[in-house]
């Protein structure tokens, strides 16, 4: 800043992006995350059989990616005109470059719904023979795809995750989100929020045992990626209180008014400090509970949230 | 001889590309000079002169039909509390960059540079309103006109005063001349002899957005 001259008034007024992009951010995240896990267990374990965590993982990442791009096409103030983002492609633009991965993501997601949901669209289908036979050509076809399917659909996720990270580190005007840690910590913890999502699914439509092989996997690699994504929250808030006088003063946001009750009560408390509690503190008999699981996997999600909250928010209000 | 051969082909090779390579860079600096020759507008804020009448903000609402409650250009009074007497003003609008993050962020190439001016404008039909360039201007001078709904920056009167050839309504409209506006480009332009005697300086100019907003502050005198 020029101590000469400088002005501080601005045009917009307070957070221009707000929590509609928080949630779609969440469900990305959760898309993203949910499918990379099913994926790499199913790779690391060398799975054929359709496991009730792929289906879970599939379906999650269809319906809450479709689901983003309802709160993200209704945050824009002429939703009607969504579609010139689709003809007007500009390289340098992080949401032009998102929106291409997002067209090859849904698909994506799409077909390895197609995969996992086969016989039940079959049995939908059953009544109307002619669309039957139709859709059993097109899954002859796409069978022959599968594995190149899950491979893209692995990168594609991570590449989604990726992104909406890099989408809000690119504005340079504010210290919390203009990082390097944003996109990595978006991708863990879309992980997490993916994990528990995709698990809870499991269990809870299609019948999982709670204490099956992959679920127990899943509890393994859960609190590792926690782990890393609280580190990830550490090395952020370092790097700003160590950085230059504007990214000095954001660490306020951690420390007091509404934003700091966020990140310690939210991301904190209920996304790290709840699962930690019902899973190590109380016992095995707790640990091990329906109640337990359930609650600590919408715990996860909901920390998931409040990060992504706290980020966009806190993130918009302090500027240079 | 047969590496002989090998030898002679080699060469050949080397000179041809030599002479496309040097004929390519060649056309290069062309087509650099040709680039040279277009305008790059500029504006100096001389905050020596302006005593805060906001007549500027008044003539730009007008010619540009801004929406009431609505600016391109605001006047902030910068004055320091401590020495009222003095009065401080900047002019607030759009820095009209030469690296500007709002045109390099818009997902629909809406926000982009004129072909012919190379000014930073909006095209309002193609802007889908994401509000990208808007969080991602290091100056916060963009904003969603509340009747197009689109995106919008100071674009130098652009289609308004400049397309008629007059110069933007707020340098028009300012009494005292603390607003320059011409082509940085033109050695022999008002703007650049002003440039070239008066210290002047770009706003945050550590994001490396290469403003073409230059201001003249006020320094204390007899020191």
């Amino acid at each position: 800043m020029n101590g000469a001259i400088n002005f501080t008034y601005g045009f917009s007024h307070g957070v221009e992006w707000g929590w509609p992009i928080a949630v779609y951010l969440l469900l990305a995240g959760i898309s993203g995350g949910a499918l990379i896990v099913a994926l790499l267990v199913r790779f690391y374990k060398k799975q054929h059989e359709d496991t009730p965590l792929l289906k879970a993982a599939s379906l999650v990442s269809f319906v809450t990616i479709a689901f983003g791009m309802v709160f993200l096409v209704g945050d824009l103030e002429k939703p009607l005109y969504f579609w010139k983002i689709l003809i007007n492609y500009n390289f340098t633009s992080v949401m032009s470059i998102g929106v291409m991965a997002i067209s090859i993501y849904i698909p994506l997601t799409l077909v390895m719904c197609l995969y996992l949901f086969e016989k039940e669209i079959s049995m939908v289908l059953a009544k109307k023979s002619q669309l039957l036979d139709y859709f059993a050509l097109v899954m002859g076809i796409l069978r022959k795809f599968r594995p190149l399917i899950e491979v893209l659909s692995v990168v594609f996720a991570v590449v989604i995750c990726a992104y909406t990270g890099f989408l809000i580190s690119v504005l340079v005007r504010f210290p919390i989100l203009n990082t390097a840690i944003l996109p990595a910590l978006f991708v863990v913890s879309g992980l997490s929020a993916g994990t528990a999502s995709a698990s809870m699914v499991a269990t809870w439509f299609f019948k999982e045992d709670a204490h099956s092989s992959d679920m127990k996997t899943l509890h393994v690699i859960e609190w590792p990626i926690m782990a890393v994504e609280m580190m990830l929250i550490a090395m952020l808030f370092v790097s700003l209180l160590v950085g230059n006088e504007f990214q000095q003063t954001t660490t306020v946001a951690f420390q007091s008014g509404v934003y700091a009750n966020l990140f310690w009560f939210g991301v904190m408390g209920v996304g790290f400090g709840l699962p930690l509690v019902l899973n190590f503190a109380l016992g095995k008999h707790v640990a091990h509970s329906k109640m337990a699981f359930y609650l600590s996997g919408m715990a996860s999600v909901t920390g998931v949230l409040c990060l992504r909250m706290f980020i966009i928010y806190a993130g918009q209000t302090f500027g240079v | 001889m047969e590496n002989d051969g090998k030898r002679r082909a080699f060469l050949k090779v080397l000179g041809l590309g030599s002479v496309s390579l040097g004929t390519a860079g060649y056309s290069v600096v062309m087509e650099a000079e040709k680039a040279e020759k277009k305008p790059h507008y500029g504006m100096i804020f001389d905050q020596n002169k302006c005593v805060g009448c906001t007549d500027c903000e008044v003539a730009c609402r007008k010619v540009n039909a801004v929406p009431e409650g609505q600016v391109r250009l605001y006047v902030e009074n910068k004055t320091d509390p401590e020495t009222p007497m003095e009065k401080k003003y900047v002019r607030v609008s759009c820095q009209q960059c030469e690296e500007a993050p709002c045109v390099a962020v818009c997902p629909s190439k809406a926000c982009h540079r004129d072909a012919k001016t190379g000014i930073v404008s909006m095209n309002p039909d193609d802007c889908i309103a994401c509000k990208y360039c808007i969080v991602a201007c290091p100056y916060d001078v963009r904003f969603i006109n509340h009747k197009t709904k689109a995106a919008e920056n100071c674009n130098f009167c652009l289609n308004t005063n400049l397309a008629k050839g007059k110069e933007p309504a707020c340098v028009e409209a300012c009494k005292y001349k603390a607003l320059v506006f011409g082509d940085l480009n033109d050695e022999a332009s008002y703007i650049n002899q002003i440039l070239h005697v008066k210290d002047s300086v770009r706003m945050k100019p550590t994001f490396g957005t290469k403003p073409s907003l230059r201001y003249i502050p006020v320094v204390k005198v007899g020191v």
